[in-house]
């Protein structure tokens, strides 16, 4: 035998990580900068699996990292700087403290600095990668880009945050990428699909700040450093993709537009440019004047088959996606002076729409409240004195709602002063047997192109030009549907083609909605597809059918669950159920019933 | 002497003519015997005859010259004399702004470097090597060859030691801005990639190649969103059951919250039971006061029970017995086993019932560790000292719901909803501010001058 005695915690998970303050020291560097150094690179504490083999023997809550990434970081040019820096903040205290004031001022010219640019590449290596993770970023910048500039972070930051967000809705305003919108009681969130990635951030509402104690302003500064780092780059190689020019010029057109009003308002020239910029009302220019956007069409290849099917599908799917696009086109805004300006004009103008406010509201308005060719008027209070005729006045929900209904829906629900109906979020997505809204079913049925069924006789004379419009859109449908048909009957023929069936065939009634009016024809189709849904159903094995039938049931079950809880209205369930339980607890001081509802 | 005598006459006859010294030489004009000399010879003209008063006067015309700028004699008398009339007063300039004053003193010489100036009317001495230059000879011969060599193509050592020479590094020195700058500039990060063009090994040795970064630190620590939508029901005008959902995830939490208080409540709460009463006090002053014989008693009884059970030897008869008793229980044993071994063989339907169980049991903690594997990948890790804390849901209670966007009252803050996002995915490890401790206690000293006055 013999050998040596193997000590314990000299090898495996203990020689694996190390712990906070012992990889401060290594680096030479003080906590807060051994942090933001962290954070800069992307270097995370890890929870070991065995914390009692790596705490060696103790079971002290502890702040482990990795060994190899620390050992990583000590590769890192910027560590050299930090401990420059210090140096510097010390020789500067000591000029301070014998009031040696050329000292100082040359110490303040030699100030050192450092540059991310190299961690960005070295963090993501594609232009893809760093879009991946701007979600982060965008968020970061647009709530930096709310604060008031009272000395809680650098006010240099904030001005930079918030020339990068107004680049950035530049961007999404003139690439169309803007999917959907939520408006919560915490912020707005916004969703944009940008190159194929969807990009959600979310921005808070203006004004909304009070500065919450518990929170570390520096960690949060630091993240802001790298993402504004990170944004910046991002925005320069998409404005590239749109061949736009960067920084952000604002098309000459539009630039003498908005030069010949009102400029001896604001004070200087540079201050305003970016206020013109964030104002979203006039477009930007680009490196190469073009006239257009020409369409992008897929490339078009002779295909068989499943793939014929694809494509069809995928160029569907374009369209429709082009048609959301120029949801607004050819729409002309007013917003009044008590709705929120920048997101209203920020989606309006990513639809298409012409936009414009009062002057003394912003700058970068276009036209007046006068203008005649005006469409819509966004308003949010009760009444209004003064009111053109040939102009809707909408509550600004609608416009959210249109775009994530991806449709103009009726104005009439949002009209001046009535209730409105609730606003849903577009990041929900019900699966089968889950509780829908019956709003959102009445907006399903409107998407498909069903008309609302209470129409109500008096006001139709009010709507006909909003019918007209629709009358277009309906129009739209249909073609849409017809195509969707002729895709289902390939797809049968194809089947039909793969698989010979030993069927046989019986000829089947004429029923009397099967003449061939246009209106039936959705009805026939579902009956197509039931009838094939039970074919196949037949033709499954015993074991699947066993299976079959558990989902079915399991399926079923739920969805009683959910009209037991929430049936198609409450005063009905009110009726016929007992209120039997009533709870009473405090949130914040405020009292809170939870019922329960059970059958009686 | 004549002739000296001569000259000073002609001297004195100059007319305006002022000696600086009068006095000198007056009373010796006519002293003295004359000397008879031979004046055949230029040698003795030199040597007999006085010019020192000549050289005198010329000494005299130059010193006028050189100090005052001219001949005295010639001068106005307004540069010479003044009229005194007392003492003058002193011109009191009015307070002038103050950049006028300096303007003004700007423009004017001082005084010093008016009184320091040359005014002498002899000119300074010509400086001769403004014409000739030292070792011309040479110089215009190493010229001559560096031409020829210039020609020729070959440059002088000193010039190619200047060129080879690496330039001053200015780069450098220039300012990195800060990385808050808001007018900073961006360029194209992910544009072409400059191809390494030096060696690899001597960039690897000299540091000036970047280390690749493990693969694995670009994987995510948490697989949470990085924006997580809040649910349905904190729309700013919910739908009824969507809010009343979240109103009840609310509660919930907030019922576990109260739990938690009610429960430490329950703990700390003192037992009535434990409290004094004047009877348990009583007691305790009384303690020990009181003999009570029956302990003794007792002991005593333990100690005769402890005698009690002192062991008797075992007999030859018990030993025999105890041995064949424990055969008899092994065979026992033995063909128990043996029984229950051949009786399995009709139990095989339950084995493999039980078999079964045991394997669907493990298949099914299988997939519960893997769940729970899957379900941790998303939550907070412990990572520090403290455990990550969940902010409060953000809920607006039913009478809350603004009627309209206007009317909204946002809920929450979205600063701290983003830094605990960062904790919730496990990017920061959760902390709390640290608290100020104070290293060295605070002395109050009452100045004098305040003590005086109380």
């Amino acid at each position: 035998m013999g050998g040596l005695q193997k000590k314990k915690y000299e090898r495996g998970s203990a020689t694996n990580y190390i712990t906070r303050n012992k990889a401060r020291k290594k680096l030479q560097l003080s906590l807060a900068d051994f942090r933001r150094l962290c954070i800069l690179k992307g270097i995370y504490p890890h929870e070991p699996k065995h914390k009692k083999k790596v705490n060696k023997g103790s079971t002290a809550p502890r702040t482990f990292y990795l060994f190899k990434d620390i050992r990583f970081l000590l590769h890192e040019p910027i560590v050299r700087k930090f401990r420059e820096y210090k140096v510097f903040v010390r020789k500067l205290r000591k000029a301070y403290g014998k009031a040696e004031w050329t000292g100082v001022e040359r110490l303040r010219d030699n100030k050192p600095g450092y540059k991310l640019d190299h961690i960005i590449k070295e963090r993501y290596p594609t232009f893809i990668d760093a879009l991946r993770d701007i979600d982060d970023a965008l968020s970061m910048c647009f709530l930096f880009s709310t604060f008031a500039r009272t000395g809680k972070c650098h006010v240099q930051t904030i001005t930079l945050c918030r020339r990068l967000t107004v680049e950035w809705m530049n961007y999404v305003v003139t690439s169309r990428s803007l999917r959907k919108v939520f408006l919560s009681i915490k912020g707005i969130y916004y969703q944009a699909e940008v190159l194929g990635q969807l990009i959600t951030w979310l921005v808070p509402y203006q004004f909304a700040h009070d500065h919450p104690t518990d929170v570390d302003y520096r960690v949060m500064a630091t993240f802001t450093e790298m993402y504004t780092t990170l944004f910046g780059f991002i925005n320069f190689r998409l404005y590239q993709t749109l061949n736009l020019v960067y920084p952000p010029k604002l098309d000459s057109k539009a630039e003498s537009e908005l030069k010949a009003e009102h400029e001896e308002d604001y004070a200087m020239d540079s201050e305003s440019y970016l206020e013109k910029l964030s104002a979203l009302s006039a477009s930007l220019a680009r490196v190469v004047a073009t006239a257009e956007e020409e369409e992008n069409q897929l490339d078009l290849f002779p295909t068989e088959g499943e793939d014929q099917e694809n494509m069809q599908a995928r160029e569907k799917e374009q369209k429709e996606q082009e048609a959301q696009k120029r949801l607004f086109e050819g729409l002309k805004f007013f917003l009044n002076r008590e709705v929120p300006r920048e997101s209203l004009a920020f989606i309006l103008r990513c639809f298409g729409a012409e936009v414009s406010w009062d002057k003394s509201l912003c700058i970068g308005g276009t036209y007046e409240v006068t203008d005649e060719t005006i469409t819509h008027q966004i308003v949010d209070r009760p009444d209004m004195d003064k009111q053109y005729i040939n102009r809707y006045y909408i509550q600004p929900q609608w416009v959210f709602d249109s775009v994530n209904a991806q449709m103009r829906l009726p104005v009439e629900d949002y009209f001046l002063g009535t209730t409105l109906p609730p606003h849903l979020s577009p990041f929900v997505e019900e699966k089968d047997g889950d509780y829908v809204p019956p709003e959102k079913l009445k907006l399903m049925a409107l998407q498909r192109g069903e008309k609302p069924v209470q129409e109500e006789e008096d006001e139709e004379e009010e709507d006909e030009e909003e019918e007209e419009e629709d009358d277009e859109e309906e129009d739209d449908v249909d073609d849409e549907e017809l195509t969707e048909e002729k895709n289902l009957k390939k797809m049968e023929g194809t089947r039909a083609q793969g698989k010979t069936l030993a069927v046989k065939v019986t000829p089947g009634k004429v029923k009397p909605w099967e003449t061939g009016s246009v209106g039936n024809k959705v009805r026939l189709e579902q009956e197509e597809k039931a009838e094939e849904k039970r074919l196949a159903i037949m033709m499954m094995k015993k074991k699947e059918k066993y299976l079959y039938d558990k989902i079915m049931f399991g399926k079923k079950r739920t969805t009683r669950e959910v009209n037991v809880v929430a049936g198609p209205e409450m005063s009905s369930l009110c009726n016929n159920k007992k209120l039997i339980n009533s709870r009473t607890t405090c949130v914040r001081g405020h009292y809170l019933f939870t019922w329960t509802l059970v059958p009686s | 002497m004549a002739a000296v005598k001569r000259l000073k006459r002609v001297a004195a006859a100059q007319p305006g003519f002022m000696s600086f010294k009068s006095s000198a030489g007056s009373d010796d004009l006519n002293s003295g015997q004359r000397k008879r000399v031979n004046k055949n010879k230029k040698k003795n003209w030199n040597k007999h005859s006085d010019i020192q008063d000549v050289e005198e006067f010329l000494d005299d015309v130059r010193l006028q010259e050189r100090a005052t700028g001219g001949l005295i004699s010639e001068k106005p008398d307004d540069s010479l004399f003044f009229v005194d009339i007392g003492e003058q007063r002193k011109y009191v300039q009015p307070e002038v702004q103050e950049g006028k004053k300096g303007k003004k003193s700007k423009s004017r010489p001082l005084r010093i470097d008016l009184i320091l100036q040359h005014d002498s009317l002899v000119p300074p001495p010509k400086d001769i090597l403004a014409h000739q230059q030292p070792n011309a000879k040479k110089l215009r011969r190493i010229a001559e060859n560096a031409e020829k060599l210039a020609a020729m193509g070959v440059l002088p050592r000193r010039q190619k030691r200047l060129l080879n020479r690496r330039p001053a590094v200015t780069a450098s020195k220039s300012k990195t801005a800060a990385n808050n700058f808001p007018d900073r500039p961006y360029y194209d990060l992910w544009g072409g990639d400059a191809k390494e063009t030096a060696d690899p090994y001597y960039l690897e040795q000299t540091g000036k190649k970047r280390v690749k970064r493990p693969e694995k630190l670009n994987s995510k620590p948490s697989v949470l969103p990085a924006v997580e939508v809040i649910a349905p029901g904190g729309s700013y005008n919910p739908d009824f059951f969507s809010h009343q959902a979240l109103l009840l995830e609310a509660h919930e939490v907030e019922v576990k919250r109260e739990r938690a208080e009610l429960r430490i409540e329950r703990q700390l709460a003192v037992n009535r039971e434990d409290t004094a009463t004047e009877e348990t006090v009583f007691q305790e002053l009384v303690e020990g006061l009181v003999e009570e014989e029956e302990d003794e008693d007792e002991e005593e009884e333990d100690v005769s029970i402890r005698g009690g059970l002192q062991q008797e030897k075992k007999t030859e008869k018990e030993r025999r017995r105890e041995r064949a008793d424990k055969i008899k229980s092994q065979q026992k044993q033995a063909a128990r086993v043996f029984t229950d071994k051949k009786q399995q063989l009709f139990q095989l339907r339950s084995i493999q019932a039980t078999l079964k169980r045991g394997e669907q049991q493990t298949r099914e903690r299988v997939a519960q560790r893997k769940a729970n594997q899957e379900a941790e990948k998303s939550m907070p890790r412990r990572l520090g000292r403290l455990r990550f804390q969940a902010q409060d849901l953000e809920v607006q209670l039913s009478d809350e719901i603004p009627g309209s966007l206007r009317t909204l009252k946002p809920e929450g803050s979205v600063l701290k909803d983003r830094f605990k996002s960062m904790q919730k995915r496990n990017m920061i490890e959760p902390r709390e501010r640290a608290k100020f401790k104070r290293r060295h206690k605070v002395k109050y000293v009452e100045k004098r001058a305040f003590r005086e006055i109380t």
